[in-house]
C-alpha cells in the first residue's frame, strides 16, 4: 500500500491571537505554529494502515519554509518520506483550488498511491475544502469525515469504511485510490519519542520549488500563488471581544448555590431569561 | 455570465428541505439583486419546487434522478458542474450542511471557482462581487472576504440560522434538467445507511440548544440534558468530551470537529468551555450555562448562569421553566 497523508501547518489557534498591521491577517509575531491538529489523526490512521497491511506512509505539504516542522512531527510520529511543496508565498492566504491543483499535480509524481488521509478541517482558516478538492484535481473518489475504517481490501483495491452524515452514518464502499478525511473520533494520535524525533530527521525529505511547477498544465499562473492573484480576498480581519452579560448567580460564598440558594437561583435565572433577554 | 443567483436547495433524509435553504433564498433577495433562483437536486423532490417558488425563486432548475440519493456525493457533483457550465450564474450559495462539505468543494473545483464556507453574511460589492463574512480561528476572528470577479461562478456556503426566512411569491419556472448522470458516475456504494428519527428539532437550525459536557457523568444522565431540551422544544447538542466518553453520539457534537450553531438561546449544562466547543456555538445569541466550577472559562463567555451542580439545580429550574412557559 502506497499511502499519503496531505498535512498543512496551521497557527495555533488557542494562543493569544490579535490583528496584524496589515488588518486582514492574524499577527504573526510570536505565533506558534503547529502540525494542523486534525492531520494528527490523519497520520496516525495512515501509519495503523501501513502497520496492518505494509507498504509506506508519505506526507506532503504545501507551505513556506517553516511548514517542514510539521512535517518533521509526522515523520517522527512514523511516516517514511516527505514531500515539501515550498514557497514563501504559500505563507498568506491561498486559494483551496490553488493549494489542490499543486499537491494534485506533484502526486501525480508519486507512483501508484492508494489511500489519501487528511484532516478534516484546517483550523486557522477552518478550511474542510481542500482535501476534497485534491480528490477532484487527481479524479478520485473522497469519503469525508470517517469515523470508522471498517476493511481494507488491498488485493481488491477496496475500502469500507463508516462515514458520518447529517443525522446518522453510511458504511460505504470504494474502490482505491481514495481520498479520506479524518474527523477526532477516529483515533488517538500517538507521541513522537525522542529516539524517533531524531531520526525523523533522517527520513528523506524532498524539497519541490514553485520554479519546477508547470503552472500552464494546471491551467493557473504562478500569480495565482498568494495574495495578490487569489479568487477570494481577506480585505479585513477583526478578533471581535466578546460582549457577554456575565450575570453569573453563585453561592454567598461566590462558589456553588447550596440549601436555600439553589431555588433561588433557578427563580433568578428563569426570571432573567424571561425579562432581560426575553428568550422564552 | 448571466445574472442569476443560484441558491441549492438541501434536502433532509426525509425528502423535506431544510429551512437554512428558505433562510439563504430570502436573504438573497435582500442583498444580491439579479433574478434569484433554486436549484433542486435529488431522487423523487420534484414536486417540492413550488416550496421554494414561495421563497422568491424566479427559476427552479430541477435535476430529479434516482442516483441522487442517500447523500452520495459524486451525482450531485456532476449534476450541479453541469448545470453552471451551462447556465453561468453570477453566484451558486447553499446552506453549510454536512453534505454541503462533502460535495460543494468538488463542484467548486469542477468549474475552477472560488469557495467560500460557512459564511454569516452575504453581501455584494458595487461592481457586483460577492462579499461574505465567515469565522475563523475557531471562531475567534472574523473576516471580510471579497471574490475578484475573475468571470467564474462565486460560489459560497451559509451557516444556518444566520438569516431570517421571509416568505415572497416567485415566477418559480421549472427547468427540468437532465444531467446525464449515470450508474458509472456514482463511485461510492452505499452498503447501509443508519439514520436516527427524532422529535426534536435539528441542532443546526434549532432555536435553542441544550447541550450537556462530561460533567454529566454517564449516558443515562444526559436524559436531564433531553427532557430540559424537550421543554424547550430545542435541540440537544454536547461537547466532544461527553460524546468521546460515550453519553452520546457523535451527531450530537458541537464544535470546532462537530456542528457548527447559533441559536437565540444555548443553554451549556456542565461544560466546561474550551476554546474548541466555543468555536462551534460562540455566535449564539445568548448563552446560559450551569457548572459547578466557579473558575470555568464558560462563565466568561455566558450572558447568564448558575455556579451549582446541575443534579442540584436543573430540578428546581425545570420547575420554573415549566412555570414560566405555561403562563
Amino acid at each position: 500500500m502506497k499511502i499519503v497523508v496531505f498535512i498543512t501547518q496551521t497557527q495555533d489557534t488557542e494562543a493569544r491571537i490579535k490583528v496584524g498591521s496589515s488588518g486582514d491577517s492574524i499577527d504573526a509575531e510570536g505565533m506558534k505554529w503547529i502540525m494542523n491538529p486534525y492531520d494528527e489523526f490523519a497520520v496516525e490512521e495512515a501509519i495503523r494502515t501501513k502497520e496492518a497491511y505494509g507498504g509506506e506512509v508519505v506526507l506532503i505539504t504545501a507551505g513556506p519554509q517553516r511548514a517542514s516542522q510539521a512535517l518533521l512531527q509526522g515523520l517522527a510520529m512514523g511516516a517514511d518520506s516527505a514531500v515539501h511543496i515550498s514557497d514563501e508565498a504559500l505563507g498568506e492566504t491561498v486559494d483551496s483550488l490553488v493549494i489542490s491543483k499543486l499537491v494534485a499535480s506533484e502526486l501525480g509524481n508519486v507512483e501508484g498511491v492508494d489511500l489519501i488521509f487528511t484532516g478534516m478541517k484546517i483550523i486557522d482558516e477552518e478550511s474542510v475544502q481542500v482535501g476534497i478538492q485534491i480528490a477532484e484535481e487527481l479524479g478520485i473518489a473522497h469519503l469525508a469525515l470517517v469515523s470508522k475504517v471498517i476493511d481494507v481490501k488491498p488485493d481488491e483495491k477496496k475500502l469500507v469504511c463508516q462515514k458520518e452524515i447529517d443525522g446518522g452514518s453510511v458504511s460505504v464502499e470504494v474502490s482505491l485510490p481514495a481520498l479520506i478525511t479524518c474527523p477526532d473520533a477516529m483515533n488517538e494520535p500517538r507521541y513522537a519519542s525522542v529516539p524517533n524525533i531524531m531520526k525523523a530527521k533522517r527520513k528523506p525529505m524532498k524539497t519541490v520549488s514553485l520554479d519546477d511547477v508547470d503552472f500552464g498544465s494546471l491551467g493557473i499562473s504562478r500569480d495565482a500563488v498568494g495574495k495578490s492573484g487569489a479568487k477570494i480576498k481577506t480585505v479585513s480581519l477583526e478578533v471581535p471581544e466578546v460582549q457577554r452579560k456575565l450575570r453569573i448567580i453563585k453561592g454567598s460564598d461566590e462558589t456553588t448555590v447550596k440549601g436555600d440558594e439553589i431555588a433561588e437561583s433557578a427563580r433568578e435565572l428563569v426570571k432573567l431569561l424571561r425579562d432581560d433577554a426575553k428568550v422564552i | 455570465m448571466s445574472s442569476e443567483i443560484w441558491v441549492v436547495a438541501d434536502i433532509k433524509a426525509d425528502g423535506q428541505i431544510r429551512k437554512v435553504t428558505f433562510e439563504v433564498l430570502s436573504e438573497a433577495r435582500r442583498k444580491l439583486g439579479g433574478s434569484v433562483c433554486a436549484v433542486l437536486l435529488g431522487s423523487g423532490v420534484s414536486d417540492r419546487a413550488s416550496e421554494l417558488a414561495g421563497y422568491g425563486a424566479e427559476k427552479i432548475y430541477v435535476v430529479d434522478n434516482p442516483n441522487l440519493r442517500d447523500f452520495n456525493p459524486d451525482g450531485y457533483v456532476k449534476a450541479l458542474c453541469e448545470l453552471i457550465k451551462k447556465h453561468s450564474p453570477a453566484v451558486v450559495l447553499s446552506g453549510n450542511t454536512a453534505f454541503a462539505e462533502d460535495y460543494i468543494p468538488r463542484v467548486a473545483s469542477g468549474v475552477g471557482s472560488g469557495l467560500a464556507m460557512d459564511c454569516v453574511d452575504i453581501g455584494m460589492t458595487d461592481d457586483g462581487r460577492l462579499r461574505i463574512k465567515r469565522y475563523s480561528h475557531s471562531s475567534r476572528a472574523i473576516s471580510t472576504q471579497e471574490f475578484n470577479g475573475d468571470g467564474s461562478a462565486m460560489i459560497a456556503t451559509v451557516r444556518p440560522n444566520s438569516f431570517k426566512e421571509e416568505g415572497s411569491a416567485g415566477a418559480g419556472q421549472v427547468v427540468n434538467e437532465d444531467a446525464g448522470i449515470t450508474d458509472a458516475d456514482i463511485r461510492i456504494k452505499v452498503l447501509e445507511m443508519k439514520t436516527k428519527e427524532s422529535d426534536r428539532p435539528e441542532l443546526t437550525e434549532a432555536e435553542r440548544v441544550v447541550s450537556g459536557g462530561r460533567g454529566l457523568a454517564s449516558e443515562e444522565n444526559f436524559n436531564h440534558i433531553y427532557d430540559l431540551a424537550d421543554l424547550l422544544g430545542a435541540a440537544a447538542g454536547a461537547t466532544r468530551a461527553a460524546v468521546d466518553a460515550g453519553y452520546c453520539p457523535y451527531d450530537m457534537q458541537v464544535g470546532q470537529t462537530g456542528k457548527a450553531v447559533s441559536p437565540v438561546l444555548y443553554v451549556a449544562v456542565a461544560i466546561s468551555g474550551s476554546v474548541q466547543h466555543f468555536s462551534g456555538m460562540g455566535s449564539s445569541k445568548v448563552i446560559v450555562s450551569i457548572n459547578k466550577d466557579p473558575e470555568a472559562p464558560i462563565f466568561a463567555k455566558s450572558d447568564y448562569g448558575i455556579c451549582g451542580d446541575l443534579f442540584q439545580v436543573l430540578p428546581p429550574l425545570t420547575e420554573e421553566l415549566k412555570k414560566a412557559l405555561s403562563e
